[in-house]
């Protein structure tokens, strides 16, 4: 494995366990401040929307901002979704890493998402889409596309379902 | 009905005595499935049911693949620009025709004997046919009765339905709210969510026009919004109407007749809704009324029994699918007009998700209290959930601003915190539960 392929699984992994143990403010410190977080609704039984700004998504939030404005959501603890909070593992693997190009690299990666709350266990599984960006020698995500592969879904969905 | 020991004792489960300040209702409504099965023969198979809207079903072939209570249907654009829908199973062993949930077939042959439909329902060909054989006896079997209200199409398992604007009555006025804020029509725009909710239908009908939630359930919603907003990012069209959330603004709510419900509230900052572009046309097109109406109240819709039209900060059809006492299946559309500016529509979509998904941060919070709303009435100790808020506050027919619309509900109170339209609801339930209406 290549140092560069290294430091981009190290960043998905650390995502992923930022989230599961809820280190939200640390979570949202991957990001860049201009950070597209989107996930696409299925525009029919095989194909997701395309177009974020013209479809409907299921989440698509155009900068950090939208991230902090879920975690206020969840640290209110006035959610009645969000109370109490499941509890959720995320395993990610499949990374694979394109090359280094003017400080910007993409990556993808796949994730099951099994979560533990009121309607017992559910196990969900999604296709990471990521844009990486170096800022101060740092790898940060400026882009994380994520197809959520569950259509009919079950209970509410946030950021630490997915 | 069907000598079903529950008819005797229908009518105890709805406690209307509102003359002595009680309208109750039995928990065992949200939970019995002897009853469920009740209200798919005696409601879902006898009334007029949303299917879909027009622009879902454009063109020449397109299909829309639903149910009718629990029945698979399909509606199917013909080729001289009318509508069918048909029983969605090959008339032979019972498949299901179309490959998906929504695509174009000028001819639908089924995969798994072979057997063709043209789009006209007609069975065409028959794979290795014997000889004598009759097609005409297979063509697909079309439902008893379909009809469209401005756009929005609407299917009966029964012959035996009222005409469709009979049915819908002072619910017209407020589908045209919808209908008339763009002169090409309405359209719902790619993408869509289904989620499953562990609850009754009829809860998620009480939810969809109950304005008393609003100020505890939503209240994080609006603070969150006023977090965001108070960082000056989002202006304009870009903000959320968060005023109807912290209340204080006039509401009302109606009781439509038939079952159906409504209320609105005053928006408080109607410029950020994505239809105030369009207030100089919609002026010179529109009653003055209508065009406040349009622009300053936000408003919920629920048309008996499976659909709700949302024109509140975005725009939705929601569809009830039910699957048993204990669940039922919910489908969302954002419906906007044609021909409205990128900015709208992007606006109008962003607002969509923030509040009306599962995934958004509004509606995640009502499927929550629906559901514990539903695990709750499972409680047989304690059976009766009240509807008695605004029983003192109850107008009779139209207030004035049903009258200068120009619609008759059966009754209506000057708040959205009140639960009298309920009572609409649930005396048309009880009397569709007895037989003694066709929907």
């Amino acid at each position: 494995m290549t140092d560069l392929q290294q430091e981009v699984t190290n960043l998905i992994y650390q995502e992923a366990t930022l989230l599961d143990r809820h280190h939200w403010d640390e979570w949202i410190d991957l990001y860049t401040e201009d950070a597209v977080y989107w996930v696409p609704s299925w525009a029919n039984e095989e194909e997701t929307t395309d177009n974020p700004e013209m479809n409907l998504n299921l989440i698509y939030l155009r900068n950090r901002g939208g991230l902090e404005d879920r975690v206020f959501r969840i640290e209110s603890r006035d959610s009645y979704a969000s109370v109490p909070l499941d509890r959720t593992v995320h395993v990610v693997g499949n990374v694979l890493t394109g090359n280094e190009k003017a400080g910007e690299v993409e990556a993808t990666a796949n994730c099951i998402i099994h979560s533990y709350g009121k309607k017992g266990g559910l196990t969900r599984a999604s296709l990471y889409d990521f844009k990486l960006r170096r800022e101060d020698g740092e790898l940060k995500i400026s882009q994380k596309k994520i197809t959520f592969i569950d259509d009919r879904l079950e209970g509410p969905i946030d950021v630490y379902h997915l | 009905m069907d000598g079903s020991i529950l008819t005797d004792n229908l009518s105890t489960l709805v406690d209307d005595r509102v003359d002595e300040g009680m309208f109750r209702v039995d928990r065992s409504v949200y939970i019995d499935e002897s009853i469920f099965e009740q209200e798919i023969s005696n409601i879902f198979e006898k009334c007029w049911i949303f299917l879909c809207h027009e622009s879902q079903v454009a063109n020449h072939g397109d299909y829309f693949w639903t149910e009718i209570g629990r029945q698979p249907v399909f509606v199917h654009r013909q080729e001289d620009g009318s509508l069918k829908c048909f029983i969605n199973a090959c008339s032979h062993r019972a498949a299901i025709l179309t490959p998906f949930r929504q695509g174009n077939a000028k001819t639908l042959t089924c995969r798994f004997h072979g057997w063709t439909y043209k789009c006209s329902g007609n069975c065409v060909g028959i794979k290795n046919e014997e000889d004598g054989t009759d097609r005409s006896r297979f063509d697909l079997r079309e439902i008893a009765s379909l009809a469209s209200y401005q756009g929005f199409i609407f299917g009966s398992l029964s012959a035996d339905v009222p005409a469709l604007d009979d049915w819908l009555g002072a619910a017209k006025i407020w589908i045209d709210l919808m209908a008339v804020q763009s002169p090409e029509g309405l359209e719902v725009v790619p993408g869509s969510s289904t989620y499953k909710t562990d609850g009754n239908w009829k809860l998620q009908a009480e939810n969809s026009v109950d304005g008393y939630h609003v100020s505890t359930v939503h209240r994080v919603f609006a603070h969150t919004i006023a977090a965001r907003e108070s960082k000056g990012e989002y202006t304009g069209i870009g903000k959320t109407e968060s005023g109807r959330i912290s209340g204080g603004v006039p509401t009302a709510s109606y009781d439509l007749g038939n079952g159906h419900m409504a209320i609105w509230a005053q928006h408080t900052t109607p410029e950020a809704r994505p239809i105030w572009e369009a207030r100089e046309r919609l002026k010179n097109e529109l009653p003055p009324k209508q065009v406040e109406w349009i622009l300053t109240k936000g408003r919920n819709l629920y048309i008996f029994p499976n659909v709700m039209l949302m024109d509140n900060p975005s725009t939705q059809i929601r569809v009830m699918k039910p699957i048993s006492a204990n669940q039922v299946d919910i489908s969302v559309y954002c419906v906007a007009p044609k021909g409205e500016s990128t900015k709208a529509r992007a606006g109008r979509l962003r607002k969509f998700e923030d509040f009306y998904l599962t995934a958004g941060m509004a509606t995640s919070d009502d499927l929550a209290a629906l559901e514990d709303t539903h695990e709750g009435s499972m409680a047989r100790s304690a059976k009766w959930s009240e509807f008695n808020r605004g029983l003192k506050s109850i107008t009779h027919g139209a207030d004035a601003d049903a009258r200068e619309l120009g619609f008759e509900p059966q009754a209506c109170t000057d708040n959205w915190n009140h639960e009298v339209l309920y009572h609409g609801f649930y005396r048309h339930w009880l009397r569709m539960m007895k037989g003694e209406f066709q929907g």
